[in-house]
């Protein structure tokens, strides 16, 4: 809404006062050559590089909050660079919802699957005996894989998905952003709407 | 990154270094600094120059996981959203560059500094091989030991992370979760994208 007219050309990107004294809201977004080239050529190494520490977390410094938080980043990073309100409306909810939630149903499901089997929390090694032939897999490399399926499928995705949707819900901000919604959640805060409505309608 | 495993301490205090030297002043002076700005925009961006070094003094330490979440999460995740916060609000227009210092306020700061300051007497040197970490290092040592022989994973950090202590860590993972979740219900929405 307030993102994406926010680029006219004669607006100061600062933030400062003009000239008659009125502390203006800066535009969010203001189209840069510069930034969407640099950002492009950077993505694929930033997402190699969190995958990279979010995969081989466990022979190498890193892991999952370290990896998710590098590859939530790249999507961050496409924000800055093309706009918060355009890559909101490209990202899909459920991809960012469904990160964090079966993030912590995967990590839970391996956590308390060995309560069941008799077991305690995450003793990766009770599941031996009954994938250990399926899997063909040791007792001590349950413990290995079991450990990275905790780092990446459930940490990786809750801190990845959290981070993303931490931070288009802020640049959303108070109001509801769909309109069905707009009509009636819109006015509860009145000083901070009056804030964000500041801008140039 | 490997650990020894068998080798007995032989590791020797080094003093401070030049570059820890270096580190420290940095780190100080953007503290303050991140303090002492008036411009918010100024004093995030410092406070993410704040971070960085204190990302460099971890990884000379020795602590490259905590560094990488530093870096990642200090100077990179918590930056973007300081900015994203200012570009939400507005910014107080100022001429001047620094607050105005606020002396009673700096008297309770060094009060505290000094009394957290004097324990610092009491820590060993960096790699003191008489330190009580490594003389009664039975947890430590034991994870040193047996992480790879238990865990197969060649970083302890991530076997400590994800199998000693991992129901730990799956409180932490849903405490992240649940942030997610309470941004959600303070910001009244229902959505995070659309």
């Amino acid at each position: 809404m307030s993102d994406r007219d926010g680029s006219r050309p004669d607006e100061r990107l600062d933030g400062r006062l003009d000239s008659d004294g009125v502390a203006r809201q800066r535009p969010v977004y203001s189209e840069s050559q510069v930034i969407m080239t640099t950002v492009k050529v950077v993505i694929p190494f930033v997402m190699t590089y969190g995958l990279f520490i979010t995969f081989h977390g466990a022979d190498t410094p890193g892991g999952g909050f370290q990896g998710g938080a590098i590859i939530a980043s790249v999507f961050l990073m496409i924000a800055f660079a093309f706009g918060i309100e355009s890559t909101r409306e490209w990202l899909a909810n459920s991809l960012v919802v469904g990160l964090g939630t079966v993030g912590v149903f995967i990590f839970g499901a391996i956590g308390f699957g060995p309560l069941l089997l008799g077991g305690n929390f995450l003793e990766y090694t009770r599941y031996e005996p009954l994938l250990g032939d399926l899997l063909g897999l040791k007792e001590y490399e349950f413990v290995k894989y079991g450990m990275e399926a905790v780092e990446i499928l459930g940490i990786a995705f809750i801190v990845s998905g959290v981070l993303m949707g931490l931070f288009f819900a802020l640049a959303a901000g108070y109001s509801p952003s769909t309109d069905s919604l707009a009509v009636t959640g819109d006015r509860r805060d009145g000083a901070d709407t009056a804030t964000m409505e500041d801008t140039d309608d | 990154m490997i650990p020894p495993v068998d080798a007995a301490p032989v590791l020797q205090s080094v003093g401070i270094t030049p570059i820890e030297i270096a580190l420290f002043v940095f780190v100080l002076i953007t503290a303050v600094l991140t303090a002492l700005f008036r411009d918010v925009l100024a004093a995030i961006v410092v406070f993410a120059a704040y971070s960085l070094g204190l990302a460099l003094i971890y990884t000379f330490y020795r602590a490259p996981d905590v560094g990488l979440t530093e870096a990642a999460i200090g100077a990179g995740v918590t930056t973007v959203f300081l900015l994203l916060t200012i570009a939400k609000t507005t910014r107080p227009a100022t001429d001047e560059l620094f607050e105005p210092i606020d002396w009673p306020a700096v008297a309770v700061c060094g009060l505290f500094a000094l009394v957290v300051g004097s324990t610092l007497f009491a820590f060993p040197a960096v790699g003191d091989p008489l330190s009580p970490i490594l003389q009664n290092g039975e947890v430590t040592g034991y994870y040193l030991a047996n992480a790879y022989s238990e865990t197969g994973a060649h970083n302890a950090v991530t076997s400590v992370l994800a199998a000693y202590r991992g129901f730990d860590t799956f409180g932490e993972a849903v405490v992240v979760f649940a942030a997610g979740i309470a941004s959600l219900l303070v910001l009244g929405r229902e959505v995070f994208t659309t």
